[in-house]
């Protein structure tokens, strides 16, 4: 089971390759204007400024573009190493990708929160970061019967 | 029986190793199939890949790339001449409002940036406006003088209301900017806040976003920040009172001030001092 399992790649892993590196674009766009690189955001929906403007864009002096950078990175490397011959039934991967999609949608929720009730304003990037985080999770879900069953 | 337990025997024992060997061939041609299917899917998603990755690298690269060719200066520029006085003075430009014959000017030298020049725009400013510049007892002259060790949007801000002046909404944006110092004070970037504000007030976004992401004024706003250097302005917003040939600085930058000011001007000139 466990050959012709992995003779495959999981279709799961290379969909949360796929999402992981669309939102590392929509990152580097944000991070590029943290520091200053990009001119004027454009944002046709939304107040993109309001929500990049206040106190809320950062973690300390980390601004979150970066830290939603880093996440989908690490997101699409674990995924890409998880469809390799060899990984395509790893466990620690598998544990891996779900408690990072896990964390990144539960911070996700918390930065729409603010964007809802605190800044009353949206970033239509923050929202399709957003969307795709919780994608992500929904594609990381499948990795629960590996981590349950494959014990072979 | 016999012949048919050995028939059976034989089929038995031969036919079973075939079975087998046919299962083990069909096993293996099942994990032929599926790593071909598995090689084809992983052909798919390599392009997929490289067609998100193609579209991402080019959308970010332009923007980035655009912005970043087009420089704003944000930074004092050499303005050759300024050590002569004369050239200094035809040089530096402050923005008037009010009428010129007026028995007063009040000059402002200012930093968009500075809370205490967004206090003295938003509060006093509109006392001087009604009650001065409208009235045609004083005219109103700002000068730009950007704090830029301190204030790093400081003197693009001021090239921002340069680039409004341009469109006829100086003095709209002028308001407009200390109205929102505090939002775009504290962004990385304010090219962005600026280009929203300069929309915001009727200009043309795009001639507006041109002019600010060039070094189009900074000549202007280096010369005002050299003649308050040579006027030995101390802090911003420092205010003053001309008339009657004198000239005075405030030392409380409030509208009751600048009327006590022009009181003293105006009793010393009575008093033939």
């Amino acid at each position: 089971m466990g050959s012709a399992a992995s003779a495959t790649p999981p279709m799961n892993r290379m969909v949360i390759a796929a999402l992981a590196l669309v939102g590392i674009f929509v990152a580097l766009y944000l991070f590029a204007h943290n520091l200053g690189l990009g001119g004027p955001m454009v944002c046709g929906v939304g107040d993109c400024a309001a929500v990049q403007s206040s106190i809320y864009a950062k973690v300390g002096p980390v601004p979150v573009s970066a830290i939603g950078l880093v996440g989908y990175i690490a997101l699409l490397v674990l995924s890409f190493m998880g469809i390799q011959p060899g990984r395509r039934d790893s466990r620690a991967i598998g544990g891996l990708l779900l408690a990072g999609a896990f964390g990144g949608t539960v911070f996700s929720a918390y930065l729409t929160y603010l964007e809802a009730a605190v800044i009353h304003a949206w970033c239509q990037y923050c929202v399709i970061s957003a969307i795709l985080i919780t994608l992500i999770f929904f594609a990381a879900l499948a990795e629960v019967p590996r981590l349950r069953g494959n014990r072979s | 029986m016999t012949a048919a337990f050995f028939g059976a025997a034989c089929t038995n024992t031969i036919g079973a190793p075939l079975a087998a060997h046919r299962g083990v061939n069909v096993s293996r041609a099942e994990d032929r199939k599926k790593a071909r299917e598995g090689g084809s899917d992983m052909t798919k998603f390599y392009l997929i890949l490289g067609v998100i990755a193609v579209v991402g690298i080019g959308a970010v690269g332009y923007s980035v790339g655009s912005n970043t060719f087009g420089t704003a200066a944000s930074e004092p520029v050499e303005v050759p001449g300024l050590d002569d006085q004369a050239t200094l003075v035809a040089m530096a430009q402050g923005v008037k409002k009010g009428d010129e014959d007026a028995p007063f000017t009040i000059i402002e030298f200012g930093d968009y940036q500075c809370p205490g020049c967004g206090e003295f725009g938003l509060s006093v400013e509109p006392q001087i406006d009604l009650l001065l510049v409208q009235t045609g007892r004083a005219q109103f002259i700002y000068y730009d003088f950007p704090l830029t060790q301190v204030h790093p949007h400081a003197f693009l801000a001021a090239r921002a209301t340069r680039c409004a002046q341009d469109g006829d909404k100086y003095w709209e944006y002028h308001t407009m900017l200390f109205r929102n110092q505090s939002s775009w004070s504290v962004q990385q970037s304010a090219i962005g806040a600026f280009v929203g504000y300069a929309e915001d007030v009727g200009l043309e976004g795009d001639a507006f976003e041109s002019c600010l992401k060039s070094d189009e004024h900074a000549d202007v706003v280096s010369a005002n920040m050299r003649l308050g250097y040579e006027l030995a302005v101390p802090s911003t917003p420092t205010i003053m009172v001309q008339g009657f040939g004198q000239l005075r600085r405030l030392r409380n930058n409030s509208y009751q001030g600048i009327e006590e000011a022009m009181a003293a001007i105006e009793a010393a000139a009575a008093a033939g001092n």
